[in-house]
């Protein structure tokens, strides 16, 4: 069977999409919103909440979005869409490889390591997105529950160093503050966009849309707990504190004399991470071939895949050093992006579905 | 037949590719260390002591080696290299160029800050520590009595290297006893850069080691280029030094140290000399419910509250066997305990005030309860501000 179960998308809203923001997006947070990126953060995850459920409830036609665009507005239209779709795809990729790839330089490495050293990374990722989504849902079998193990091992080791009060006063930053914080942040928020890539292949069952919505707001629960901590450890500091989750449980008292255990749950992280940051790209390419492929052209995703993850091993080897340059450039100047494609045009795409109903009735 | 299949598919690719395959496996393979640590080419830095100089600093790093032929005695040996620079950075490298070693900080566990050093805003040396991502800013912060680099490079009595000796006086046990105060880069730099802007770290003296012919674990440091018998050192960090801006401002004694981690509400099992018909008498601390609590209703108002449970520890006069079986603590004895402790959180608070070092966190209080409140107080909070001393001494039954 070529589709995700119901089990599996639960798993990745609830377990894996919260991973991909907790290394960078913390410190992006505080940089804007100070104490209150809270606010921020919880008014991006319900608006990505209300577009999951809606993708939801269209996965219920069990069509392709390719499917769905082509049957309202024909086959071209449907294939210029989901072409730009996957362009953004692979713009929106490129924050969170970047992200990967410091991470990795940051955590696992003593000093800075040789500029290649992230490179196998890709081959890992051209295998992955040449694969049909279905493998990514056994994945997550295997994954969620690792997540979830983890994510909690980190909460518990750093909950005991944090001081709570260090998120008062509320709305102290003023409304200015906390709106830069929600709009310079939706490049973490690509979850709803995601999603569509996923329509036609979810083995769809009654009560989807609630059980998914609830799955990601527990998901997004864990992350505002997770904030609440890295801000209540690293206080006025924390804007300095990159890779948040890596650092907010060293200061576990039992640290000093059992030695850094909470690498076991970093470690177990960075695996989950891996797979969510492939995501975008493998969306992308998804969008290309139900565009452009065929039965026939079995081997256009590898091929495609490798382009695509061989133009990103180098984009991220060109941009070695201008991170601050490109999370300035994709958060900032042109953040509105993010709200066009993983709000606007997915619930343009739920308008598809009421008026086909309306033409059925 | 799948087996076929697969052994066909083999042999079809071309001898190029496994070539090429191998050499980028290859290239990958030499390009990287794979974070395998060379100890003949890295110091891995257990310390570092920072003096400021006229045109820049001076660091001391002290650097863990291997012990060499004398591999008996275990433990750690160490050497100190002094570099100087415009900048920790410059300092760092010159380390680099002079001994070949890759300076590693990632066991850095002390950072010493020189009394030159701390005269001026100290957070232009540790501003190097607070950037380095390969650096846990758990490890303490001190300030040594003298420069940094004396007290580094001095020799242990009772550890191979000075580092582990003074990180030996921050042990839980000797802080909850009152008698030291310890302090993490982490938490130093958010008081420094929260609206308290103030912080404190331990003041670290040395003491020669009298009779230290038989200097138990020391030795083990090789001072560079020294010779003759060095004088073994011990160590204490009874006083704290305040800071305000990054400046040190004040200094608490060993006996306002101990009433400050008595407000800390961290003493645990630490022992408080008072008296009794003149003679000295020493009382355990069992608990301590030490705060310094602002109240925001109105015009601010401070209470400083100590509640201590305590027993008899010790007299300094023989006592009848039925006074060490009951261990009772006399009216008179609590009472002087009571104006003891009363005056000591006296001292300290009014010193706080005086140095200008928020070391209650006032003015943060009042900033998480009402911003508006904060803008109108945060100038005037710690020096006008009307306080009230609530001490309890209860006794163990």
């Amino acid at each position: 069977m070529n589709k995700i179960s119901t089990r599996q998308l639960l798993f990745f809203l609830a377990a894996i999409a919260p991973v991909g923001k907790i290394i960078l997006m913390p410190t992006n947070l505080v940089h804007y919103a100070k104490n209150d990126l809270l606010f921020p953060a919880a008014m991006n995850f319900l608006l990505q909440a209300g577009v999951i459920f809606l993708v939801l409830l269209l996965a219920k036609r069990n069509l392709s979005l390719h499917d769905l665009i082509a049957n309202k507005l024909g086959s071209v239209a449907a294939k210029i869409i989901l072409s730009i779709f996957s362009l953004f795809f692979f713009f929106a990729a490129l924050l969170p490889l970047v992200e990967q790839k410091l991470f990795v330089q940051s955590v696992f490495y003593d000093t800075l390591p040789s500029i290649v050293a992230f490179s196998s990374f890709f081959i890992f990722s051209a295998y992955m997105c040449a694969k049909p989504l279905s493998s990514f849902g056994r994945t997550w079998d295997i994954l969620a529950p690792l997540s979830i193990a983890a994510f909690a091992g980190i909460l518990f080791l750093s909950v005991k160093s944090t001081d709570f009060g260090a998120l008062a006063p509320a709305f102290g930053t003023g409304a200015k503050s906390v709106f830069e914080g929600f709009a310079y942040n939706m490049s973490w928020f690509l979850d709803s966009a995601i999603l569509l890539s996923f329509l036609g292949k979810i083995d769809y069952k009654k009560g989807l849309p609630w059980k998914g919505l609830l799955c990601y707001l527990a998901g997004a629960a864990g992350v505002l707990f997770f904030l609440a901590i890295f801000y209540g450890v690293f206080q006025d500091t924390a804007v300095n504190q990159q890779f948040a989750f890596t650092k907010v449980a060293r200061y576990f008292s039992g640290i000093e004399t059992l030695g850094r255990i909470d690498y076991l749950f970093i470690f177990a992280l960075a695996l989950v991470m891996a797979f969510y940051a492939i995501l975008p790209l493998q969306a992308g390419i998804d969008f290309l071939r139900q565009s452009f492929g065929s039965r026939e052209k079995r081997f256009f995703p590898a091929l495609l895949s490798v382009i695509v993850n061989a133009v990103m091993l180098g984009l991220t080897i060109f941009l070695d050093y201008q991170y601050i340059t490109l999370n300035d450039a994709i958060t900032v100047k042109v953040f509105w992006i993010f709200p066009v494609f993983c709000l606007l045009l997915p619930l343009l795409a739920l308008l598809l579905l009421i008026r086909r109903r309306r033409e059925t009735e | 037949m799948k087996q076929n299949k697969f052994i066909r598919f083999i042999k079809s690719i071309p001898t190029k590719i496994w070539v090429v395959l191998g050499a980028v496996v290859a290239i990958f393979f030499f390009l990287n260390d794979f974070d395998l640590v060379d100890i003949q080419k890295t110091a891995i830095i257990l310390a570092a002591g920072i003096d400021r100089k006229e045109d820049g600093y001076t660091l001391t790093a002290q650097i863990a080696v291997p012990k060499g032929v004398d591999r008996t005695t275990g433990g750690t040996s160490s050497v100190n290299f002094i570099a100087e620079g415009e900048t920790i950075a410059d300092c760092v490298s010159d380390i680099y160029c002079k001994t070949g070693w890759v300076p590693k900080f990632v066991f850095c566990n002390l950072i010493v800050l020189g009394e030159d050093t701390v005269k001026e805003n100290v957070f232009d040396a540790l501003d190097f520590f607070l950037r380095n991502e390969y650096m846990s800013d758990g490890c303490y912060v001190a300030m040594s009595e003298g420069s940094a680099e004396d007290l580094l490079t001095s020799t242990s009595a009772i550890a191979d290297t000075t580092s582990q000796a003074i990180a030996k006086l921050f042990s839980d046990a000797n802080v909850n006893s009152g008698k030291t105060m310890k302090m993490s880069l982490r938490e130093f730099a958010i008081g420094y850069h929260g609206v308290t802007k103030s912080g404190y770290m331990p003041f670290i003296r040395q003491h020669e080691q009298e009779s230290s012919e038989n200097g138990g674990g020391g030795g083990g440091q090789q001072q560079g280029g020294g010779s003759g018998q060095e004088e073994e050192k011990i160590y204490c960090a009874e006083r704290t030094a305040l800071f305000y801006e990054g400046r040190q401002v004040a200094l608490l004694d060993p006996e306002e140290t101990f009433a400050f981690s008595m407000l800390e509400g961290k003493l645990f099992n630490g022992y408080l000399l008072t008296e009794e018909k003149g003679k000295p008498v020493s009382l355990t601390v069992l608990d301590d419910k030490g705060s310094v609590s602002l109240d925001t209703k109105g015009a601010p108002k401070v209470t400083v509250k100590v509640d201590l449970t305590v027993r008899l520890y010790n007299r300094s006069i023989p006592a009848e066997m039925e006074d060490v079986a009951r261990n009772e603590v006399t009216d008179e004895l609590k009472e002087n305990a009571k104006k003891y402790v009363e005056e000591l959180t006296q001292r300290v608070f009014e010193k706080s005030r005086e140095s200008g070092c928020d070391l209650f966190k006032l003015n943060q209080s009042l900033y998480r309860s009402s911003v508006k409140k904060y803008d109108e107080w945060k100038d005037t909070l710690l020096s006008v501000v009307p306080t009230t001393y609530e001490i309890t001494i209860k006794t163990a039954k």
